[in-house]
């Protein structure tokens, strides 16, 4: 009873275009449930995104929050009788999903063409609606001439003056793995990042909670960090002048991804639900309330949020699959190596 | 032999309850930890891993020296206070020791913040440091072994403190007056009288700041920062950033031997001090 009205969905697929309430609800009387990060982001998607998309197409969303780990051992427990519809990941974990068949194609929807190919799945499986952009945060009250690549820690001025996150902070990994291609390495020839982390670290401060990278710039002492755009945007709503430079090298980043459960009888709402996430006002909001980036590339960002993030076509690559695999061995090296 | 049974059955009744939550939340979690730690198939493999590698023997040096410091330092600091304490004929000793133990109201964390802040390299300790010129103009606190003992003394002062003050107290202040009436000077006093007496105290509160102070996890992890090479920050990297839970407990199975045999040993040299001060 709750599930579809056929009818409904027909008449709906053929009619025109969302066009307010007063329009046939295409999805009239049916529910969809998706996962959610929590926190204010959960509450803005409800306001922006359910209820508009319930107002326009009558089906009623709910988020139920989980971290993308618990997130993706449900999506396989459910496989068969799924109890979510709509399945947001933030570390990657679509990919695996997708790889084992726990995911269904989505149906094309207007907003999904502006999403760079890369950032989709090319079978529609997936698709991105926001990014974590990483990159170079530096204090621009005490660093005049901006640095541009990860081969400006290395400037002398600098010596005294760098933090970075330990490796067990996702962006302390990123770190290595950038300063490793800077210095004609990779992920699989993690070596150049070490020997320059190792230049780097005896007069660096190393931490390790994201809770500390306001305490260091507002200490005064830490003048530049590898780091993520939105903590600079929130040291500087804090009164802590931080700016965010894009590398030259690219911005490594965090992808946040819907897809959708196999069985789910609801992809084509879940497919209006991702839509409404890439309306450019809803990116833009994401990006001022919450400091994610926006991947729909007609997203037009307010002049005091853009310079905190890095646009779709300057972003790093990195093979997450073999950053995985490496983890603990680049751990264990780094607790010898680096901070000693 | 009636009346001594009973009295055991009473004792038995007495500690029953203790032993039962002992046993439940103690005893049988750490059981489970005990079976992790050594997979079925190589058994020996996760103590082998660690007793091999000098990294993390000197990790584990690392904590008992750690607590070693933090514990001579507390006494340092603590004895002549709570002996203070103990003797302030006003009406404000208890207001006094009150006050003593006012940093334990307060979380270690945020106290542990608090010295962040002053470790800095622009933050008043380190600032002091460096206009001694006994070290280098950018000298920071913050991620050094001395820090974090600076840090973790403070965070455990007051334990230190109130044990030794309740021992203190409990001496009888004519025996030092006996002593000083014989021809003892203060100093000396002090030292034959006051100071044996107080030994099992002295002992228990370096017992108490010695495996707080090896266990520590949340000073040594915010003072210390990433190099804070501890056993108890290692236990954590182990167990939630690389999920190899039967490392994680082999190295927690370590440090709970050591604090057992620490403890023990602690007891052999409390009852030798009860025998002595007989």
């Amino acid at each position: 009873m709750r599930r579809r009205s056929v009818l409904g969905a027909g008449l709906g697929a053929a009619a025109l275009p969302l066009a307010g309430a007063s329009a046939q609800q295409r999805f009239a009387g049916r529910e969809v449930v998706a996962t959610a990060f929590g926190g204010p982001s959960q509450d803005m998607l409800q306001r922006m995104v359910f209820d508009r998309v319930q107002r326009e197409t009558g089906a009623r969303g709910t988020q139920t929050p989980l971290l993308s780990a618990n997130a993706f051992a449900r999506m396989r427990a459910e496989a068969q009788a799924p109890q979510i519809d709509l399945f947001m990941f933030s570390g990657g974990q679509h990919v695996q999903a997708k790889a084992d068949g726990l995911t269904q194609p989505l149906p094309a929807q207007p907003h999904f063409a502006n999403v760079p190919a890369n950032l989709k799945d090319p079978e529609g499986h997936w698709i991105a609606w926001g990014l974590v952009t990483e990159g170079i945060l530096y204090r621009p009250d005490k660093v005049p001439n901006p640095p541009k690549s990860y081969r400006d820690f290395f400037r002398p001025e600098f010596a005294g003056h760098i933090a970075f996150p330990h490796i067990t902070n996702g962006y302390g990994t990123d770190f290595l793995v950038m300063l490793a291609r800077a210095h004609g390495g990779s992920e699989t020839n993690i070596g150049p990042g070490f020997d320059a982390l190792r230049r780097i670290a005896p007069r660096a401060n190393i931490f390790r909670s994201a809770a500390e990278v306001q305490t260091l710039f507002a200490s005064g002492d830490i003048w530049i960090m590898p780091y993520d755009g939105a903590s600079a945007m929130r040291s500087t709503n804090m009164g802590i002048p931080v700016a965010y430079a894009v590398p030259e090298e690219g911005a490594p980043y965090v992808l946040l991804v819907g897809c959708v459960a196999r069985r789910s009888r609801n992809a084509d709402i879940a497919a209006a639900i991702l839509n409404g996430h890439l309306e450019p006002e809803v990116q833009a909001a994401i990006a001022k309330d919450v400091g994610w980036a926006p991947v729909n590339t007609a997203t037009q960002l307010p002049t005091d949020v853009a310079p905190f993030m890095a646009p779709t076509d300057k972003l790093a690559h990195l093979d997450r699959d073999v950053i995985n695999a490496s983890r603990a061995a680049w751990t264990d090296r780094f607790n010898r190596e680096i901070s000693r | 032999m009636h009346a001594s049974a009973r009295r055991g059955l009473v004792a038995a009744g007495l500690l029953a309850p203790a032993a039962l939550v002992f046993a439940l939340l103690f005893v049988w979690p750490q059981l489970g930890l005990f079976l992790q730690s050594m997979p079925a198939g190589a058994p020996l493999a996760q103590y082998e891993r660690f007793l091999g590698d000098s990294y993390y023997l000197g990790v584990l040096g690392n904590s008992l020296l750690l607590g070693l410091c933090v514990t001579l330092v507390t006494l340092v600091l603590g004895f002549p206070l709570a002996f203070l304490l103990a003797r302030a004929e006003t009406r404000w000793a208890g207001l006094l020791l009150l006050l003593t133990s006012f940093p334990l109201w307060v979380s270690a964390v945020v106290r542990s913040f608090a010295w962040m802040v002053l470790f800095f390299r622009n933050g008043v300790a380190s600032r002091l440091l460096q206009s001694t010129g006994l070290v280098e103009s950018n000298f920071q606190l913050i991620g050094t072994f001395a820090g974090v003992v600076i840090a973790l003394a403070q965070v455990l002062l007051p334990i230190m403190i109130v044990t030794l003050y309740a021992v203190i107290r409990g001496i009888d202040r004519d025996l030092e007056h006996a002593a000083m009436s014989l021809g003892a000077s203060p100093v000396v006093a002090l030292w034959l009288v006051t100071i044996r007496l107080a030994r099992g105290g002295i002992l228990a509160g370096s017992l108490l700041v010695f495996s707080l102070s090896v266990s520590a996890f949340a000073t040594p992890s915010l003072v210390g920062g990433a190099r804070a090479h501890f056993m108890a920050v290692t236990i954590y990297e182990q167990t939630l950033e690389l999920l190899d839970w039967p490392f994680a407990a082999a190295i927690a199975a370590i440090l709970l031997a050591i604090s057992i045999s620490v403890a023990l040993t602690y007891g052999r040299l409390l009852g030798d001090a009860k025998e002595q001060a007989r």
